[in-house]
């Protein structure tokens, strides 16, 4: 019987570098720009294949198997079946409204509004089932049998609810869609599962949550008290000084603290829902901390910024690095019981979710 | 006796996670069998397909078992290689023309279809049936929803007003809008609006007739149908659907046109206003006045006049061109004073007419 037991090492690897990796992300720059992005679906596939192929699970490399065919058909299919009849649709409203029905008008305009909303969530749930259906791991795939119409539904009450008490109750709602989504998924014969708890990550969301009203109440006092002490330092001018002074200040706490404790809420809520997901009897992990959440997306700052924006080629590199690098993952794998997935796959890439560009997790 | 070749491979069945290891066998023939401790099977080479390259090794798939993956090493011995189907890099016709070479005709295909693109209005536009046109102008604005101002004497005043620069068997439309902005609009589907705010600061109804010759000139000259393409084609590249009244309306009014076609649209009007002997010396004295207060004036009514008078040419040059044609000649009057104030009424006296509403959204 053939059995891995892989809590000795890590279970995911990665052995890429990103000289090779420039050997594909900057010809596929050349030949998305020359063909006025139409390349970059191939581009995708391209890099995907490389990330895919250095990235080690136990004993195997993972393999991408999509195309740049079938994400460019997703996206074809996503301008025929969405765009043209969104545009369409904000076509009649405008002449309604140029003929004076401005109620019907707008209430048409809606339309579009709340059907973007809906094809988020179906969006993010079939990118999810098309990257797992597209990956194989010892010649097995997984994926989904479910269309994601009704996560699409799921993902409207939700967010709408998680935001009703004051937004309170987003963590529920971000847990709870991702519980969801990952049950629905499945690799080879076994079904994922997940059982994030909202009250692990509540105290953290607090934090985010009620720092802007401290600090608010703070940069009142501070305000009063850098005034009073530039006045008593220098009068009238001092005062002013002192003012100037804080409002930077503050205003450096609104970008960058802000931004720090929400990095924090999101290191802590990816700890907690892969360390929540299950296979079978392989348990997950992700161990990335805040630290090392801010030190990667001040990496990418850097690189963009000294590159003069061509280094943005190399974020999806880092990004895959960064999650392979900190996904753990223990248990045992009954390799005889591992048989090919039997889900249907889907024939069309994700266009969806290029569309409204957002990512599958 | 042939050669034989031995080569190390590890292959999946892409039934089950089994890793089989053994030797690829292969003596010539058209199949290449594998055998290990785990099983043994025969593969026909025409069925092989090149997957991916990874570290130093060969992914083959078969396309009569999608999942099978065959992996060898990458230094193959030549004739076993020759045999195996063909590395792909970028992908079918890229690889066999070279990245390069590959990149220059993209390149100038793409430039080709975007100067194709960024021309398409002027040389599609005209040639769009005025039928069409109508049917478009028809479909996005109608009858502006009972916001044109009308009354028995009026209409009729501007219908005699609108013969003189409009000599055609089907005439435009042509009507007064109730907005007080010193303006004029030519819609699609053939529809000329003067906005109240430009009557009632019109001296002479001479003005009027240079306005609405101006104006009619656009639809004459398929100027409209020429910046609605223009304006569709840039909102498709800036996917910006726009909602509600008063964009849409200041949108179409703000379309603009080259300098080329204000000068046709300029030309238009003096040979009908020649040919109908009205007087171009009052749509002179008109440009006069918004020439002078667009540099002088800077409050209240001016910037509606700046808005209307920074898409045109220098009214100051326009109003020498229509000094120039009045010269040594003499004119009738184009309407009777009683007609002149029935327009300038118009707005007043209707009962019906609606407010634009500008401030709904």
């Amino acid at each position: 019987m053939y059995q891995e037991d892989i809590q000795a090492d890590s279970a995911f690897g990665f052995d890429g570098n990103w000289k090779d990796f420039a050997k594909i992300a900057l010809p596929n720059l050349l030949l998305t720009l020359v063909t006025l992005g139409i390349y970059r679906f191939w581009a995708t596939t391209r890099e995907r294949q490389y990330l895919w192929s250095h990235t080690r699970f136990v004993d195997e490399r993972l393999e991408w198997t999509g195309t740049g065919k079938e994400l460019f058909v997703g996206f074809l299919l996503v301008m025929l079946l969405f765009a043209i009849p969104v545009f369409g649709i904000q076509f009649v409203a405008q002449a309604l409204i140029l003929r004076g029905y401005e109620a019907a008008g707008a209430a048409l305009g809606i339309l579009p509004i709340l059907a973007i909303f809906y094809l988020t969530g179906v969006a993010r749930f079939r990118a999810l089932r098309y990257r797992l259906s597209r990956t194989r791991w010892r010649g097995i795939r997984g994926g989904s049998d479910d269309q994601g119409l009704g996560y699409g539904l799921s993902y409207m009450w939700k967010t709408f609810v998680g935001y009703l008490p004051l937004g309170l109750a987003i963590p529920w709602s971000m847990t709870s869609l991702w519980n969801e989504r990952i049950s629905k998924m499945s690799f080879g014969p076994y079904r994922f599962e997940s059982d994030a708890d909202p009250a692990n990550v509540f105290a953290r969301f607090l934090l985010f949550y009620l720092s802007p009203i401290i600090f608010f109440i703070g940069a009142i006092i501070a305000g009063a008290t850098g005034a009073l002490a530039g006045y008593g330092l220098g009068g009238e001018e001092g005062m002013q000084v002192g003012i100037i002074g804080i409002t930077i200040f503050l205003l450096l706490f609104f970008y960058i603290g802000l931004g720090l404790i929400a990095v924090a809420f999101y290191a802590k809520f990816y700890r907690e829902v892969v360390g929540s997901t299950h296979w079978k009897d392989l348990h997950f992990g992700f161990e990335a901390s805040t630290m090392d959440w801010v030190k990667l997306l001040i990496g990418d700052a850097l690189i963009v910024v000294f590159t003069l924006g061509l280094g943005f080629v190399f974020l999806s590199y880092r990004h895959w690095k960064f999650m392979v690098t900190h996904l753990e993952a223990g248990g045992d794998i009954l390799l005889d019981e591992l048989t090919q997935s039997t889900t249907a796959t889907a024939r069309h890439g994700e266009g969806l979710l290029d569309a409204f560009d957002i990512g599958a997790f | 006796m042939e050669d034989v070749f031995h080569q190390p491979a590890v292959w999946y069945d892409g039934e089950s996670a089994i890793r089989h290891e053994g030797e690829a066998h292969w003596d010539g023939s058209d199949t290449l069998s594998l055998r290990g401790f785990s099983g043994s099977m025969e593969v026909d080479f025409a069925d092989l397909v090149y997957g991916e390259e990874r570290g130093g090794e060969l992914v083959y798939r078969r396309s009569s078992v999608p999942d099978f993956r065959l992996i060898l090493p990458e230094d193959l011995p030549a004739g076993l290689a020759a045999k195996l189907p063909a590395k792909a890099i970028y992908g079918a016709w890229i690889d066999r023309m070279g990245l390069g070479k590959a990149a220059v005709i993209l390149g100038a295909a793409s430039v080709a279809a975007v100067a194709l693109f960024m021309t398409a209005p002027e040389w599609l536009g005209p040639r769009v049936p005025e039928s069409w046109e109508r049917n478009l102008g028809q479909a996005m604005v109608g009858d502006m929803g009972g916001r044109l101002c009308h009354t028995p004497a009026g209409d009729a005043a501007l219908a005699k007003l609108l013969a003189k620069v409009d000599p055609a068997e089907e005439k435009v439309r042509a009507g007064v809008a109730n907005i007080g902005m010193v303006n004029a609009v030519a819609l699609p589907g053939g529809q000329v609006m003067l906005f109240d705010g430009l009557v009632q600061d019109a001296e002479t109804p001479e003005e009027l007739a240079g306005v609405l010759g101006h104006e009619v000139g656009h639809v004459r000259e398929r100027h409209v149908m020429t910046a609605l393409l223009r304006q569709f084609g840039l909102s498709i590249l800036l996917s910006g659907a726009n909602s509600g009244m008063s964009e849409t309306l200041f949108g179409l009014a703000a379309m603009g046109y080259s300098r080329d076609a204000e000068r046709e649209a300029d030309e238009f009007a003096r040979k009908r206003m020649a040919e109908s002997d009205v007087s171009p010396l009052g749509a002179a004295s008109f440009f006069e006045r918004i020439g002078g207060d667009a540099e002088e004036d800077k409050g209240g009514e001016a910037n509606a006049v700046i808005g209307w008078v920074s898409s045109h040419p220098d009214p100051r040059e326009r109003a020498k061109a229509y000094r120039a044609a009045a010269k040594g000649k003499t004119f009738g009057p184009v309407l009777t004073e009683a007609e002149f104030q029935a327009i300038k009424t118009m707005c007043e006296e209707d009962p019906d007419v609606e407010e634009f509403d500008f401030g709904f959204f």
